[in-house]
């Protein structure tokens, strides 16, 4: 399920990491957003252009497709960091304390084996769009900006989950409910309620999962 | 024999249940779906590469094929609808169309028996028309409707899963992100796809409307009556929901007033109503808040759409999906009792699996086969086991799988809307709202055999425009 | 052995090279060389030459105008060069481009051989606007196009406008635009001529080139009786192309636009003078933008003579 996850904090270095980590990943996913904002109004001013002055945007098709790649990947990392990208809970929110650090370790290392495996991968796909070329079909953009930002979107991830299974490490060596620096199990309950609150952007309501 | 050199030789079919296999074990323990999907579709890549050509040559081989499509999956104009049809459910709630059209349709429609669960099934329909995201259009409206419903008496469960089943409009009812999803993986006309979820979705409403109607009937305690608005009254609360009206207006009259195609009208609704959630007072933190929050989603669906879609690039080297249908079609039985067993397995993993999810893993496989249990693309009416053309069919089929995905948002044990209304009404449990939104589980299967009996309520906007 | 063969959409009158040749090769090597075709199951269009250059696959059709800098030598046979030319010829200037050793090196870039062409004929135009009288009626014209026709009707005022060819028709019913230039195949599956009222008949502003491409190495390691069958079956392959797509396609659009009651408009010699006048800065600039990449000039020159012949 999507929604988000909390993260505990303290002073330790760990956790410094994660947060110093995260502004930068809210940035990029701030990134993301504004390109979203972009479309809007690039769409907007391609359909009165040309209905009021026959005026279109020149290469809208174009221009929006090497948009896509920004916004679908800079907020990669940060949607990790929240727990925010879909997952089935019904197995580990019935585990606790080592055992769900474990299994929460091996599918963090999963992750970052695919997504060493498709930092390699994308990044010679940018390559050969940049050493030999590539265009886009109307007016012939270079296609290699859009085509770079998604090995560098995986490679910031990469060091997401590097952290994470640091923490994770931490969270075994110490045992516990509540380790710092993951995103921690919640029930589905409060998991979407979080998501509700998100969606109403607004903070009147209690609090998602009581804080230590 | 050694282990690489049986793995070598296995068929195909063999190859793609291991894989699969795989991937279920992953999404099982935890693993992120789209990642999941994604490592799936690495190891299948590797192991038909592999087999093809040797270890080391294929490992460098599926490496760089995997490498090529996150870029290339998401790099398409049509899901740039995705981020667009997102943003406008924040920004809509932002510039109070929601609790207008509340308002409006409680004073108009509040008379009837159950009357404020009427008012919610048609205020959220309403609001459908702006929103693309079922669970979102829950949230928004267990947080206007249900204080009211409660306050005025109404049976908690019964308040809850109202809530919880009138979100799910939003995906049938333009705009509809997870329309487009479908259109995407099946290459059908977007535009096509939207037009034809607006009768069902409208259908839906009404058959819901109905079944409130009853129940509050016939249990006394369900929902009283809201009544005493004068006329004068009614009409006051209208322009507050015009706005609703004024943006459908826009993006009707942009699409077929010559001004817009589809795929621009979704952004110029947007940005009319970020104009208005300005005008009402929206502040920079709230429109960072909202953009934040629809960055975070878009990337969330991106991410298991090419993590899927890797997958299915494995399923295309391994042809797996023409087996599947060779398989389906080859069945001794008619092709509507092979349609409804389909359906009956999208219920039971629609118990466990979000919709989108559900949809990108299963349709690649399952919509050729649907197709070819039709009489092919290219099929007429005449010919076809369904009586619907192959454009037709992939259209019909389109909205009536969607309807299906949206029936597992409010089915125990893992249905989003339901969890969602669960989590903004601390009153209400999980257990509660599943327990109220049962009855619309039927009216829901009602409305899905209304479809397949009728595939013209799908299809009549559709051919009025020139498609199929 | 067993090629896979990574094409996109369905079955149509365009892809009808592939499968004979397909046909043709298992028939000559009883069935020890067979082409596995896929229809968009290996790679989306834009990545085919790719997946090629990786070697995931081992032949794949693409068009150049997808992506020019990645072709950017056999975008030359796309500019207009106002000749009436039939389908055969074109296939046959194809060949000979394909054969130019400054195309055979921009392709190796790619790991990529040229095969066999997939000729198309000469786009032309479907308006629902009033039937053009003087070529000064394309003022104003918003018109969905290939960057060579759209530079020549350009400088006589029409607006080039881009929408997603999945919203062609319903772009121009609704007025987004008022005009499309296609090759017939295209014409008939956006159906432009179901909401049209005129169609152009000899254009010639230029035509798509998609080539089908093999993977060097593996055609390298063929047998010698393998490649022999594959080689030797592109010209039965072509031939049977040609004929089906004269017949059955370009015979099916006439059909279509007369049934419809479309207005042929048919340009005069002297408007047709006009535009290739017009398309002469069109050529120009394109040997300009590629003199520093490769000889454009020397390839120019090749290509035009062939379209002149
Ligand atoms: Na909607
Ligand atoms: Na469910």
């Amino acid at each position: 399920m999507a929604g988000s996850a909390p993260v505990l904090t303290d002073r330790s270095p760990l956790s410094l990491a994660d947060q110093v980590f995260h502004k930068l990943e809210s940035l990029l996913n701030l990134a993301g957003g504004i390109v979203i904002l972009l479309l809007v109004f690039l769409a907007t001013a391609n359909i009165l252009g040309r209905w009021l002055f026959s005026l279109p945007v020149n290469g809208y098709v174009d221009w929006v497709e090497q948009a896509m790649a920004f916004l679908a990947f800079l907020g990669i990392s940060y949607t990790q960091r929240e727990g925010g990208h879909i997952r089935m809970d019904i197995l580990v929110t019935h585990l606790h304390g080592r055992l769900l650090w474990v299994i929460e370790l091996l599918s963090t290392l999963i992750m970052l084996a695919i997504t060493l495996v498709l930092i390699y991968g994308s990044s010679l796909h940018f390559l050969r769009a940049y050493s030999i070329g590539d265009s886009s079909l109307d007016i012939n953009l270079p296609t290699w900006p859009a085509k770079l930002v998604v090995p560098v979107s995986l490679t910031i991830l990469a060091l997401r989950l590097l952290l994470q299974c640091w923490g994770y490490v931490r969270a075994i060596r110490e045992g516990g409910d509540r380790p710092v620096g993951v995103p921690l199990v919640a029930d589905a309950a409060s998991l979407a309620k979080s998501e509700a609150e998100a969606i109403m952007g607004d903070s009147d309501s209690t609090n998602v999962v009581e804080q230590p | 024999m050694t282990l690489l050199t049986t793995m070598a030789q296995m068929d195909s079919v063999t190859i793609g249940l291991w894989v699969t296999g795989f991937m279920m074990a992953l999404v099982i323990i935890g693993v992120r779906v789209a990642f999941a999907a994604a490592g799936a579709g690495f190891l299948g890549l590797l192991w038909i590469f592999s087999a093809r050509m040797g270890f080391n040559k294929g490992l460098l081989v599926a490496m760089k094929m995997a490498g090529t499509i996150p870029h290339s999956k998401v790099s398409t104009l049509a899901l740039s609808l995705i981020p667009t049809f997102i943003l406008i459910g924040f920004l809509a709630y932002h510039a109070g169309l929601t609790r207008a059209l509340f308002k409006a349709a409680k004073r108009w429609v509040g008379w009837l028996p159950g009357g404020m669960g009427v008012a919610t099934v048609f205020s959220a329909a309403g609001f459908a028309a702006v929103s693309g995201a079922s669970v979102a259009t829950s949230a928004v409206f267990a947080r206007i409707a249900v204080p009211e419903m409660l306050k005025l008496g109404y049976d908690k469960r019964f308040a809850a899963g109202v809530v919880a089943a009138s979100g799910t409009l939003a995906s049938l009812i333009p705009p509809s992100a997870i329309l487009v999803i479908y259109a995407i993986i099946v290459e059908q006309d977007v535009g096509a796809l939207l037009m034809a979820g607006f009768l069902p979705g409208a259908v839906s409403a009404v058959i819901y409307g109905g079944l409130v109607i009853i129940l509050a009937r016939t249990r006394k305690d369900f929902g009283p009556p809201v009544k005493g608005y004068s006329w004068k009254e009614r009409f006051k609360c209208l322009p507050g929901a015009l706005p609703i009206f004024f943006v459908v207006g826009i993006i009707v009259v942009c699409i077929y007033g010559g001004v817009g195609t589809p795929t621009e009208a979704g952004s110029l609704g947007a940005f009319v109503i970020l104009c208005m959630a300005l005008y009402k007072g929206m502040r920079l933190k709230e429109l960072t808040g909202a953009l934040m929050e629809t960055a975070k989603l878009t990337v969330m669906i991106f991410t298991i759409i090419w993590g899927v879609l890797l997958y299915v690039r494995f399923l295309g080297f391994a042809d797996l999906p023409a087996a599947f249908s060779a398989w389906i079609t080859g069945l001794d039985q008619s092709p509507m009792v092979t349609l409804i067993f389909i359906l009956c397995g999208y219920a039971i993993l629609g118990m466990f699996m979000d919709a989108i999810g559900m949809l990108l893993l299963t349709l690649p496989v399952v919509y050729p086969a649907v197709i070819a249990l039709n009489g092919g693309e290219a099929v007429t009416a005449a010919e076809s086991a369904f009586g619907i053309s192959g454009v037709g069919c992939s259209i019909w089929f389109g909205i009536i799988v969607v309807k299906m995905a949206e029936l597992c948002l409010i089915t125990p044990p893992i249905g989003l809307n339901c969890f969602v209304v669960a989590g903004v009404r601390p009153e209400c449990s999980v257990q509660d709202v599943f327990r109220g939104a049962t009855p619309f589980f039927v009216a829901d299967v009602l409305t899905i055999a209304t479809l397949i009996a009728l595939p013209d309520i799908v299809l009549w906007l559709p051919k009025l425009m020139g498609f199929t | 052995t067993v090629w896979n063969v990574s094409l996109w959409g369905k079955r149509r009158a365009f892809t009808e090279n592939v499968e004979k040749l397909a046909d043709l090769v298992d028939k000559k090597t009883n069935g020890d060389f067979k082409l596995k075709i896929s229809y968009g199951g290996l790679s989306k269009a834009k990545e085919n030459l790719d997946g090629i250059s990786i070697g995931a696959f081992e032949m794949a059709q693409f068009c150049s105008f997808y992506h020019k800098d990645k072709n950017p030598t056999i975008t030359v046979t796309e500019l207009p060069f106002t000749k009436e030319v039939s389908l055969a010829k074109i296939a046959d200037i194809y060949k000979k481009v394909y054969a130019n050793p400054i195309v055979v090196k921009n392709m190796a870039q790619w790991n990529a051989t040229l095969l066999m062409p997939t000729p198309l004929p000469q786009y032309n135009i479907i308006s629902k606007t009033k039937p053009l009288k003087s070529l000064a009626d394309f003022k104003g014209m918003r018109v969905r196009g290939p960057g060579g026709i759209m530079g020549v009707l350009g400088k006589l005022g029409a607006v080039k406008t881009g929408v997603p060819f999945s919203e062609v028709r319903q772009s121009m019913d609704s007025g987004v635009i008022d005009a499309a230039a296609f090759a017939p195949h295209a014409h008939l599956a956006t159906k432009t001529y179901k909401v049209g009222k005129w169609a152009t008949t000899n254009l010639n502003l230029g035509t798509a080139n998609c080539p089908v491409v093999v993977n060097t190495d593996a055609l390298n390691a063929l047998s010698k009786q393998n490649r022999d069958a594959l080689l030797g079956s592109v010209d039965e392959a072509i031939s049977y192309y040609v004929d089906n797509y004269d017949n059955n396609t370009t015979g099916k659009y006439e059909k279509a636009i007369t049934k419809q009651g479309l207005t042929k408009v048919t340009f005069t010699p002297e408007q047709t003078a006009e535009l290739n006048k017009l398309a002469e800065s069109v050529r120009a600039d394109w040997i300009k933008k590629y003199a520093k990449k490769f000889d454009s000039q020397a390839l120019f020159d090749f290509t035009e003579k062939l379209y002149a012949q």
